[in-house]
């Protein structure tokens, strides 16, 4: 068994798809049992069983069809005329833009190429100098992912059966913590360049609202309506997708209707990928709940740890490992489960977990050897690997301060969650 | 030879791929139109299908499933992706090889069983949506799984081939 264990892990190091692996590993724990194989079929079938899962598809569609249009030209002009007068103000709308961006369109690094694209040559332009510009763009790829309505927090609501618009409340604070740091940083650096991107001009701020006048109401509406519990989570998805299929398409007519199919087959890829991963997990985490691995998992950490403050740091170390071998998602839905009775026990509450969980996988975009906001950077940009990671470090060592503040802090999360 | 098998296969990959596309589309259109249906029957008459819930969890499988199929065509699931970034271009082909072989392996046992299960479910008459027999719903499960096992089995079979005629290795976008 160990040795079967052991070639599963070679194979995944490879580059099997993790679903194949997942279901693999699920499959020959049934047979070991002695279970007919036909489970894993009832098992991927759960699919159909889980709540609010339509928002997933729903949302990412929303979010590509968004990027195909001429919303992030408008979200970078509008920021740009709202505080772009700041000294170093370009910076900033550049961080605010993505994390906005980010957190409607899902985190899967569409950022990067949607509004890098034109931020990128914007900062170069202003005279920031080229491996802070790099390194902020490619940081501010996975901003975001703590802002509603971002997939990996509805995909973990999905998982841990908490409520999501709690989990929406809880990552507010958060976010603006990593935004704040952020920031202050980009300023800091950047002290002896204190050109503002633009004058202030009422002028500008009103044609650049006039210019956004169809996809402003979309947050308002979306946000508002879950926040105040009137739409759930999967009603605002359903929502946002009509309404931004009728804007983009029908009224504002950036994209063409010829186009549609190929930005709905593109986003159901991802959606795709992401949920049969969901479907054979829920097969193995059946299996290794029934096998009492959570019971065993943590009768290993209590030898180790007994406090609650030990029990973080743990978790912390081993979810800035999991982040740098695992994509976001798949990470959400195999360990997620596992580690939720042991948070349990170190009374770790579950939405300050979701948020330490994400926070800890959001600095997995920016960290080798499988950091996707990095290999995403070189691709788009141009520039050797190696000099995205470094270009990035600074930027990583200030979010895994935040995730450290974020993670010892639980207040900051539960503050809003209510 | 070979040359004769992928222009036999040409035509079935563009017609497969109209397919799944037209199935996604569908599929993802019935699903906003239904999921705002509902939202408007909700708010504005206080009412609601009662099969539409149902429907729409039916909906988000098959998006999954079909959706998994259309991303096996350009190999895109998600993967721990460490070494094809490293790899030496002259070893980049054997790991895509076994991996290949064994993905189709895996999807083709799923395919198996799941055809079992759902052959059971016939047997038994089981329902869903009030009265539609359950296997015209779950039957898009072995169908998906075998397609993800043929499509892994061709990739795999394509990089041996190209393997042992040494042709250098496509370099990813």
């Amino acid at each position: 068994m160990i040795a079967v264990s052991i070639l599963l892990v070679l194979l995944a190091v490879l580059g099997a798809p993790l679903f194949a692996i997942i279901a693999a590993s699920a499959m020959l724990g049934y047979h070991q049992e002695g279970i007919d194989l036909m489970a894993i079929a009832i098992e991927i079938l759960g699919l159909a069983e889980m709540p609010f899962l339509a928002a997933i598809p729903l949302f990412t569609f929303a979010g590509y069809l968004l990027s195909e249009s001429g919303a992030p030209q408008r979200l970078v002009r509008l920021t740009g005329a709202v505080i772009g007068w700041v000294p170093g103000g370009l910076a900033l709308v550049a961080l605010a833009a993505c994390a906005f961006f980010t957190a409607f369109t899902g985190a899967s690094g569409i950022t990067i190429i949607a509004l890098g694209a034109i931020l990128y040559p914007a900062l170069q332009h202003d005279g920031y100098p080229d491996d802070f510009n790099l390194g902020l763009v490619t940081s501010s790829g996975s901003l975001g992912l703590l802002f509603a309505p971002s997939l990996p927090l509805i995909l973990y609501g999905v998982i841990a059966k908490v409520p999501i618009d709690s989990l929406f409340r809880a990552g507010v604070l958060p976010g603006l913590l990593m935004l704040v740091m952020l920031s202050g940083w980009s300023l800091w650096v950047n002290r002896a360049n204190r050109r503002p991107a633009r004058d202030f001009s009422f002028r500008e701020i009103r044609a650049a609202v006039r210019e956004s006048a169809w996809e402003l109401p979309l947050p308002i509406v979306v946000l508002g309506g879950i926040y105040s519990g009137f739409f759930a989570v999967s009603e605002a998805a359903a929502v946002t997708a009509l309404y931004v299929l009728i804007v983009e398409v029908g009224i504002l007519r950036d994209v063409k209707v010829r186009e549609l199919p190929r930005i709905m087959r593109e986003s159901m890829l991802l959606v795709g990928a992401i949920l049969i991963i969901l479907g054979v997990s829920l097969a193995s985490t059946n299996y290794m709940i029934d096998a009492r691995v959570p019971q065993q998992l943590l009768g290993l950490v209590s030898e180790m740890v007994t406090s609650q403050t030990s029990f973080l740091v743990l978790l912390l170390v081993f979810l800035l490992i999991l982040g740098a071998l695992l994509d976001i998602f798949s990470a959400i839905v195999l360990v997620v489960p596992l580690i939720l009775p042991i948070a349990a026990q170190y009374g770790v509450n579950e939405i300050h977990l979701g948020i330490v969980f994400l926070a800890a996988m959001q600095l997995g975009y920016l960290t080798p050897p499988v950091g996707l906001n990095l290999f995403i950077a070189s691709y788009r940009f141009d520039k050797p690997i190696l000099d995205v990671c470094r270009a990035t470090l600074p930027f990583l060592v200030i979010l895994l301060l935040s995730v450290i503040a974020i993670t010892f802090w639980p207040q900051l999360s539960l503050l809003l969650a209510g | 030879m070979i040359e004769a098998g992928y222009r036999l296969l040409k035509p079935l990959e563009r017609w497969g791929t109209a397919l799944e596309n037209a199935l996604l589309v569908l599929l993802l259109g019935a699903m906003i139109l239904l999921a705002t249906t509902q939202i408007v029957l909700r708010i504005g008459f206080d009412q609601g299908l009662i099969w539409a819930d149902e429907l729409l969890k039916i909906l988000v499988l098959w998006v999954a499933l079909i959706g998994s199929v259309a991303t096996s065509r350009g190999r895109r699931h998600l993967r721990i992706d460490i070494l094809s970034h490293y790899v030496p271009e002259r070893f980049a082909r054997v790991p895509v090889l076994i991996v290949d072989a064994f993905a189709a392996l895996v999807c083709g046992l799923i395919a198996w069983h799941s055809a079992r299960y759902v052959l059971l479910t016939i047997e038994f008459g089981d329902t869903v949506l009030v009265d539609v027999p359950a296997w015209a719903v779950q039957g898009v499960l072995p169908v998906a799984f075998a397609l993800m096992a043929y499509r892994f089995a061709l990739y795999c079979l394509k990089e041996l081939l190209e393997l042992l005629r040494r042709a250098p290795v496509e370099t990813a976008p």
